[in-house]
């Protein structure tokens, strides 16, 4: 330390350029950032947001070493992984070949990289299409529909999913079917089509409980009961976490019990039972740290609790694990979860009537913008925004955002987004 | 809400008798295995004779689902391969838990950095496997005498009102602020209010505002410090529609908001130079001009500004104008810190009690001897915030009449209870007496390294450097 303050993140950030070679040192700057400890009792203390956070310099240099370790062990991984396609190819083993990249574009996945994925996907595909065995193609399709889920591109997972069924089906490929019922279901949930989505995790059930694969059945058990919850089925979502849960459980895996209890704790705050919701997130974030660790998990559970304590009035406790959560979201460079968690601290601040709430709305929005793939969470910040002002009774800033919210999930033919905010615009008229 | 520790009373001969010793409810998380069922069956062994009602559950999961489900006193929990992170999980979950039941850890060969995480997360022991009986007693009598508490009734309080805050205390600082206070409100001076973090700054301003020449228009704060440096200026000053991306509408800014009223400028010393020229001008000329705007628009206010920052020591490092603070400290009140205010800590106490109480619904009408004792004992960095914000999670978490240690943050308990010297039995070396003190320390200042570099007598970089020798 050279005895000088440390250098705001807003500030920090400002001086790097947006490219990609820069991301990790980006992430590095982020994680390594401090709140200043002189503004944790100041009055400014309540609206620190990651920008106002302070990063060394001396810090930074010291464990770029590490960041650099972490590249080239990545960079290492990947290369071995074109080789290994590279002998495979020499030993004419073409199913060898697509093994390989799809576990290079598995590695890109790891690290948040899913546009990198979809490029070593894509060139399995080109490989394993050549092949007589219709297996690894499947595979490639599935890898395709899963990164284009992640990437936001709906469409194009579901046409993946879509090709791989037939294709597996074809194979009488039983896993592969099921597999690529479930991406539709998820494929068709991403879109609103709630009917779609129940026909899909459904054969994909059935599909799943012939071929005695309790882990899948019990994961679509998990996402029959999102989407019976979401239909406002809760007696039957409630089933089917039921089951899920007895699967899971009893198998011993931790990640999918604190999923499944992730959900139950959303069922059971919209039967109104904070009670026991509470108590589903907490059992869910105790699984979770029994499970490899997964700080998406955590801070999906995480923003649940924090929800809940919002909608039930209790503002310290939600403020209190918002700030937990924007600490692992930091630590881990998860970015959408920082957004997700700036956007409910702007939505907290909107309840106590706070004006200068709106700094965490400004914050998400920057972070939102940029991110890859932002911007249907850039919309969903907006509209939490212009709800915020409406709220303080700023209602020509409230239809700015409002309609701002609009125009985007309109470019991105976001029909649920769309409808809710013509919705709130209908409000806001009347 | 049932007390925490049930006393049964029934005659006996010698010493205390055994039925008046509180029986302790403790839920034992200790996994599976043989040295798991080692554990519990040591514990049920000593159960009777440490009036102890014994419970288990074989991991975290299943513990949460017993914690939720009825009421403990203590948990014991055995640590695992990677003990940080669970000593870490397992005070993240009992926190918010009913009845605020205290944690025992346990592991086989406990570190020096594990025990001093331990003190400062408030954990009652941590103790080395296999458990003795003596050092278990040793930490349940702690339980139990932290039990015995007097409760003390509230004393009364008069507090001047200040819009949605109060003036509250009668030290002799705070009489000395009065009397500037009182000199100075009926003027339109500008005003300077320094003090710590937590001070009261804002409560001042407004009591300045409601007391002044301009008591009948707005009173508007500005936080400085909390709003993104390329917004403050449109914040301060308003914006023209379209004047830069973002500028979805026009937006009049707080100066005009405050026409005939009070601006209140809090954290002063955060702003850029740039944009302290332009308050100048504004305070100078009585002006502004809106962002993207051509117009000068008149603005008659009076400006408060407020600072935790040495200004002056700013001035030399060039971070602030000498010109804007003269402008701004015509007067200049300062605050005291509350380690300042002797009794005050404890009007101010019973002063949010009976407001937590009332705006949760409580009953509360009393404190006990001992939480008075922690809260006396503590450093309070955060100063009236701090202490405002401990007194309002003490009222949620509460359910009586008496406001008692137990519903204190761990942290404050911790700071009374702490863990039993290591290692055990033995002698400690001088680092390891050295890391315990800057643990308890830094646990005192809320981790707050400046402040307690300052009580240490050390260069903060030194401290910095320490804390990472011992992994702090």
């Amino acid at each position: 330390m050279t005895g000088l303050p440390p250098v705001r993140v807003e500030k920090a950030l400002g001086l790097m350029p947006e490219l990609e070679a820069l991301d990790p040192l980006r992430a590095l700057v982020v994680s390594l950032s401090r709140p200043d400890e002189r503004a944790l009792w100041s009055s400014s203390g309540p609206y620190l947001t990651l920008g106002k956070r302070g990063v060394h310099p001396d810090e930074v240099r010291r464990r770029m070493q590490q960041a650099f370790h972490r590249i080239v062990g990545h960079l290492q991984a990947l290369y071995r992984e074109y080789v290994d396609a590279l002998e495979a190819q020499q030993r004419g083993d073409a199913a060898g070949v697509v093994s390989a990249l799809l576990r290079a574009g598995r590695l890109e996945e790891g690290v948040g990289r899913f546009t990198q994925a979809q490029a070593w996907y894509d060139v399995a595909l080109q490989v394993g299409q050549a092949l007589q065995d219709r297996r690894p193609e499947v595979e490639c399709l599935r890898a395709l529909g899963h990164a284009s889920l992640a990437l936001g591109k709906n469409a194009d997972g579901a046409r993946h999913f879509q090709r791989a069924l037939a294709l597996a089906e074809a194979e009488f490929d039983q896993a592969g079917a099921t597999a690529a019922c479930e991406g539709l279901g998820d494929a068709a949930l991403a879109q609103g089509q709630w009917a779609g989505a129940q026909a899909w995790y459904s054969r994909g059930l059935r599909l799943a409980e012939a071929a005695g694969d309790g882990s899948r059945a019990g994961r679509l058990e998990r996402q029959l009961g999102v989407l019976a919850r979401k239909q406002g089925d809760l007696a039957a979502a409630g089933d089917f976490l039921r089951r899920a849960r007895e699967r899971f459980e009893s198998a011993g895996s931790a990640d999918e019990t604190a999923r499944v209890l992730n959900e139950q704790g959303q069922l059971d705050a919209q039967l109104g039972r904070h009670g026991p919701a509470a108590a589903a997130y907490r059992e869910a974030l105790a699984w979770s740290q029994r499970a490899t660790r997964d700080p998406g998990l955590e801070l999906s559970v995480r923003l649940n609790l924090a929800q809940l304590d919002l909608e039930a009035g209790r503002l310290l406790e939600a403020e209190a694990e918002l700030r937990r959560a924007e600490q692992v979201a930091i630590a881990d460079n998860a970015m959408r979860r920082l957004v997700q968690v700036y956007t409910l601290m702007g939505r907290l601040r909107g309840v106590q009537a706070d004006e200068t709430g709106f700094v965490f709305f400004e914050q998400a929005i920057e972070l939102a913008k940029a991110l890859d793939r932002s911007l249907a969470t850039e919309a969903q910040v907006y509209l939490a925004y212009g709800l915020f002002r409406s709220r303080l009774g700023q209602q020509d800033e409230a239809r700015a955002y409002l309609e701002r919210a609009r125009e985007i999930f309109d470019s991105l033919g976001e029909a649920v987004g769309r409808e809710r905010v013509e919705a709130e615009l209908r409000a806001l008229s009347a | 809400m049932t007390p925490p520790l049930r006393v049964e009373s029934s005659p006996r001969s010698a010493g205390p008798r055994r039925e008046e010793v509180a029986l302790l409810r403790i839920l034992v998380v200790a996994g599976e295995g043989t040295r798991a069922a080692g554990l519990l069956q040591n514990l049920r062994q000593w159960a009777d004779d440490g009036r102890l009602e014994l419970d288990s559950a074989p991991d975290l999961p299943r513990a949460v689902r017993q914690l939720a489900g009825a009421r403990w006193d203590l948990v014991v929990a055995v640590l695992g391969e990677h003990p940080d992170d669970d000593l870490a999980w397992w005070v993240d979950t009992l926190r918010g838990v009913p009845g605020s039941p205290r944690l025992l850890a346990a592991a086989p060969t406990p570190s020096m950095g594990l025990v001093l995480r331990a003190e400062k997360a408030g954990v009652l022991d941590v103790l080395s496997l296999p458990l003795r009986r003596d050092d278990l007693m040793a930490a349940l009598e702690r339980i139990r005498s932290a039990a015995a508490e007097t409760a003390l009734p509230l004393p009364p309080v008069e507090a001047q009102a200040v819009g949605p805050y109060a003036l509250v205390g009668q030290s002799p600082a705070m009489l000395d602020v009065y009397k500037l206070l009182a000199r100075v409100a009926g003027s339109a001076a500008t005003v300077l209010v320094q003090g710590e973090s937590g001070t009261g700054k804002e409560v001042v301003a407004r009591a300045l505002h409601v007391n002044g020449p301009k008591a009948t228009g707005a009173f508007v704060a500005v936080n400085c410090a909390a709003i993104p440096e390329n917004l403050l200026e449109s914040e301060l000053f308003g914006h023209e529609k379209g004047a830069f991306t973002g500028a979805v509408t026009r937006k009049i800014g707080r100066f005009e908001q405050a026409a005939g009223g009070t601006l209140f400028l809090d954290e002063i010393a955060d702003m850029s130079l740039a944009l302290q020229a332009k308050i100048l001008r504004a305070v100078q000329e009585r002006e502004i001009e809106r962002v993207g705007g051509a117009e000068a628009i008149p603005v008659d206010v009076r400006m408060i500004a407020a600072t935790n920052r040495d200004l002056k020591e700013a001035i030399q490092q060039g971070r602030f104008r000498e010109d804007l603070y003269y402008r701004l400290a015509v007067v200049t009140i300062r605050l005291p810190r509350l380690g300042e205010r002797g009794d005050d800590l404890v009007l101010l106490t019973a002063y949010f009690v009976r407001q937590f109480a009332e705006r949760y619904g409580k009953q509360i009408h009393a404190i006990s001897d001992r939480a008075l004792d922690l809260l006396r004992g503590h450093a309070w960095v955060g100063n009236v915030r701090e202490l405002r914000n401990v007194i309002e999670r003490a009222v949620i978490v509460g359910g009586e009449d008496v406001l008692r240690a137990e519903h204190l943050p761990e942290e404050l308990r911790g700071e009374a209870v702490t863990l039993a010297d290591r290692p055990q039995g033995g002698l400690l070396t001088l680092a390891e007496i050295e890391a315990r003190h800057i643990a308890r320390v830094l646990a005192h200042t809320n981790g707050q390294i400046g402040a307690a570099a300052e009580i240490l007598g050390i260069h903060r970089n030194t401290l910095t450097r320490k804390m990472k020798e011992y992994g702090l």
